[in-house]
């Protein structure tokens, strides 16, 4: 028992001293290397272009870089003019596939950017894979043998294991932070490259504009690692530690199978789509081609400064006013349909109806209601004596439109929570506020709607997390317009990528979303968790 | 304060069963009456129909001299205790407390001043401010209880307030309840089924069976002299020991005989005669029937001993804590009988023994 507590604070000790060094380590090379490579590369590829305006020289020249990886910067310039050599094949190496080609080229061309006339060839060593792979490889093999030793959460705590688990953890860091940095130069290659003004006679080249990928970011990302991956040890350590019985372990094992199907399918189908969109909002991607520059955060920079997303979050948020709307009209329609009525049955069935016919055909109905020359409310309404009216064509009435067309929908499905609300409050509480003197009405406000907060607060979050991915409406009813009226943020994602063509923009543009998805959701679990208690 | 008179009550719901069948019951105005019987007997639905929150299939309800069987529940001059105390979860304490005051419009200062008097004799004073959620069983169970007596109601109904408590605190709480009816002189209607709460706390016990009140009287009355078989059955813990048999004979010489031979002053016909365990006596006796120990259980104060007469018949003798007994011992049993009762074929109360 003593041995145990002091193995767990000498761990706790080493893995503090691990993380400080860790710290402040990589965030002095940090520091050091992003001004060393600044420096170092701005001249080498300045120098390299000064050469090449002077057309006599025509060498390969190699400029060592020295670094905290190690890295060598090789420019290589033809001719510039009618006598250039052409560009040889195997040079035009596509950005892409540098991490394991280990260099990069990017073309460069003449004056009026017709031909390629050279290329600069940005060459990087990073620490070699096959030495990754071999770490990863020394490092798991290091945990295995302090698992099988002993049980995992020993293993992190004893004395006699601890410091197997401390250097296997200290390898894996090691290699997964590797990898990291191997990455992150990797993308670094790929931004100089982009950011290479043409070469023309008229250019003439800036080595300021150089940005390199900053040192304090990659400490903090070093050491987020290593915090991830001892805090995913550890807990990994604590699941699988001897601490539980057989039977739970066996019953832990078999809901793991149960859930390995749609865990498969949580990876597949949303963790792995939500990484690659991450990754290509930070890339350049214009679809047809396969060059995928990366840009850093450029499309984050261009969407804050883009009116029309702007204007898109706008709309969204306006939309999402539906929902509150809705609520009151569908708690008034479960209060309505409480009543043990004949026929209840039927009447509850049709009004939610509309929230299992497709969304598709629901826009296509509405168009038809809502068309200002054979729409039945405009028939209605001239009929009436009134004048029609352009409701979708309208910037003013569009969006309202729309709203009217989600009240619609929305409308059954809340109604049927707020029903199974209902008759979720206690009846005697209802009694006891009838004894109390209260009427009807204060019963209503005083008892029942205070009991169906939760609920009310369930409908409310939902009910804006779905309201910020409305897409089909927009698209079959109003593709945005009139004059971007009903432009929202899904429907502009869509346009970006697949009319535009612009997947980087459009990826940047759903992980804004999605943060405010995110926190919709956590705002939601907070004021869920205060759930009115219902005393016993 | 008031009276509570109950006419010819019936009670049948849309789904054809009778849950209260012509129930005619009179509480005294500051009575503590409380009505006791099996589960499914239609105590709950007398009570609610005492506070308007069932209507009568047939028959009145009178508050004082009013006839209020058509008036709501917040018109009645009524309150309930609910067995969840139905403390409203989303208001505090005070809050909870005040709503028949804001009910009723009074003046928030009044209000508070009244919630806090209130809570200040039930001993909740210190958790005005929580949520119910937050109090303890005993706890919620005052806070019912100062939410009803706030309003100072005519007639106080309880609906087994106490079943959800454990045995320390009930014990308590019943006390504590006497003592409240004591000082503030108020109606209480307070439905139950145990036993101890019903002997300890009441003035008059009134028995349910099957919707139809069985007898009305004081405790020792009730145990002593019940009605008819089934209270005798049902009141008293050990179940009283009932023996089948006749009496034969007339002019004040009846006998009861069946496997035990008691003379009696009863109609003759087929007959039960009921004893109370503290009125069996095992020991030699002259022409005492034999019985066999099947069963010894010390509980401290007394012993319970279950025996087997030949014939089948179980008995149950309440002894003193001390006694010696052994199962499976041959004892012979006899009747004080002075103690014992005798009811007729359609158990009612035929008659006692003689001495
Ligand atoms: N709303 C109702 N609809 C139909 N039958 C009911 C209804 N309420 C009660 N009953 C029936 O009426 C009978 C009496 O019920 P009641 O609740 O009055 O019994 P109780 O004496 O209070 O029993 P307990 O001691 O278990 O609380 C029961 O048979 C019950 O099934
Ligand atoms: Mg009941």
């Amino acid at each position: 028992m003593m041995t145990d507590r002091r193995a767990v604070r000498w761990g706790l000790l080493l893995s503090a001293i691990w993380l400080a060094g860790a710290l402040l380590v990589s965030y002095r090379v940090g520091a050091a290397a992003e001004n060393a490579l600044a420096v170092q590369e701005a001249r080498s590829v300045g120098e390299s272009f000064d050469a090449t305006q002077r057309p006599a020289r025509t060498a390969t020249r190699y400029v060592p870089v020295a670094g905290p990886i190690q890295q060598v910067v090789r420019v290589m310039t033809r001719l510039v003019g009618p006598a250039a050599e052409r560009m040889r094949e195997e040079e035009r190496v596509l950005v892409w596939r540098t991490l394991r080609e280990r260099y990069i080229s990017v073309p460069v061309k003449d004056a009026d950017a017709w031909d390629i006339v050279g290329a600069v060839v940005v060459a990087a060593n990073p620490v070699s894979i096959p030495w990754i792979v071999w770490l990863a490889v020394f490092g798991s093999g290091l945990l295995a043998a302090a698992l099988l030793r002993r049980g995992m959460r020993l293993a992190a705590t004893d004395r006699e294991t601890a410091p197997y688990y401390l250097v296997a953890d200290g390898i894996a860091v090691l290699a997964i932070g590797t990898a990291v940095s191997a990455l992150l130069l990797r993308g670094h290659l790929e931004d100089i490259a982009l950011r290479l003004p043409e070469v023309t006679a008229q250019t003439r080249f800036d080595p300021m504009v150089l940005t390199l990928p900053n040192g304090r970011v990659v400490a903090l990302l070093l050491a987020g690692l290593w915090a991830v991956c001892t805090v995913g040890l550890v807990g990994v350590a604590w699941l699988a530690s001897p601490r539980q019985s057989v039977a739970t372990r066996r019953t832990a094992r078999t809901a793991w199978a149960f859930l390995a199907p749609s865990a498969l399918h949580l990876l597949c189908f949303t963790l792995g789509p939500l990484a690659f969109t991450a990754w290509l909002s930070v890339h350049r991607w214009d679809l047809l081609e396969i060059d995928r520059p990366f840009i850093g955060l450029a499309n984050y920079a261009e969407l804050v400064r883009d009116p029309l997303f702007w204007k898109a979050l706008r709309n969204t948020a306006l939309y999402s006013l539906y929902v509150p709307v809705t609520m009151v009209l569908a708690l008034g329609a479960a209060v309505l349909l409480n009543q043990p009525l004949r026929g209840i049955r039927v009447l509850r069935a049709m009004v939610f109806l509309p929230a299992i016919v497709s969304y598709v055909a629901i826009a296509m109905v509405w168009q038809w209601i809502y068309h200002a020359d054979y729409g039945l409310l405009n028939h209605v309404l001239r009929s009436l004596g009134a004048s029609g009216h352009d409701w979708l064509g309208d910037p003013a009435t569009a969006l309202p439109a729309l709203m009217v067309v989600s009240v619609w929908v929305q409308l059954g499905y809340q109604m049927v929570v707020y029903l199974a609300g209902l008759q979720g409050v206690p009846a005697t509480l209802l009694e006891a506020a009838r004894l109390d003197g209260a009427n009807a009405w204060t019963r209503f406000w005083q008892v029942t709607v205070p009991l169906l907060r939760p609920v009310s607060l369930y409908l409310l979050v939902t009910g804006i997390i779905w309201s910020f991915q409305v897409f089909a409406l927009v698209y079959v009813m109003t593709e945005g317009g009139p004059t971007r009226a009903t432009d929202v943020l899904v429907y502009q994602i869509y346009q970006n990528a697949w009319e535009f063509r612009r997947m980087g923009y459009a990826s940047a543009l759903s992980w804004v979303l999605f943060a405010l998805l995110v926190g919709l959701t956590l705002l939601q679990w907070r004021l869920l968790n205060k759930r009115v208690e219902h005393a016993a | 304060m008031a009276g509570v008179r109950l006419q010819h009550l019936v009670k049948r719901f849309p789904d054809g069963s009778t849950a209260v069948s012509g129930l005619t019951l009179d509480v005294q105005a500051g009575e503590f009456l409380v009505l006791v019987g099996p589960s499914g007997c239609g105590k709950t639905t007398a009570l609610r129909m005492i506070a308007g929150l069932e209507v009568p299939t047939m028959g009145r309800v009178l508050i004082g001299e009013q006839d209020v069987t058509d008036l709501p529940p917040g018109d009645r001059d009524v309150a309930m205790v609910f067995q969840n105390y139905a403390l409203y979860p989303h208001f505090t304490v005070q809050e909870n407390i005040e709503f028949p005051l804001r009910m009723r419009k009074v003046v928030a200062t009044e209000r508070a001043r009244r919630a806090r008097e209130v809570a200040e004799s039930l001993g909740i004073a210190p958790y005005l401010a929580r949520r119910p959620a937050e109090l303890s069983g005993g706890q919620r169970q005052r806070v019912a209880l100062a939410r009803a007596l706030v309003r100072e109601p005519a007639v106080f109904l309880f609906d087994e307030p106490l079943s959800n408590l454990d045995a320390q605190v009930r014990a308590a709480t019943r006390a504590e309840l006497v003592r409240l009816h004591r000082r503030l002189g108020i109606t209480i209607i307070h439905v139950t089924h145990d036993q101890v709460e019903a002997m300890s706390m009441a003035q008059r016990v009134a028995v349910m069976h099957e919707g139809r009140l069985e007898q009305c009287a004081p405790p020792m009355e009730v145990y002593g002299t019940p009605a008819t078989l089934f209270t005798a059955q049902f009141v008293g813990s050990p179940l009283v020991n009932t023996i089948s048999g006749r009496v034969d004979g007339s002019g004040g010489r009846q006998v009861f005989t069946g496997p035990l031979v008691v003379p009696v002053h009863a109609t003759p016909g087929d007959a039960t005669l009921a004893v109370r365990p503290e009125h069996l006596r095992l020991g030699p006796a002259e022409g005492a029937p034999e019985a066999t120990i099947v069963l010894v259980e010390p509980l401290g104060a007394e012993t319970i001993v279950h025996l087997a007469l030949h014939d089948g018949t179980e008995l149950r003798a309440r002894l003193p804590g001390n006694s010696t007994m052994e199962a499976g011992a041959v004892v012979q049993v006899s009747v004080d009988p002075m103690q014992a009762l005798v009811f007729d074929a359609a158990g009612r109360l035929a008659g006692r023994g003689r001495g």
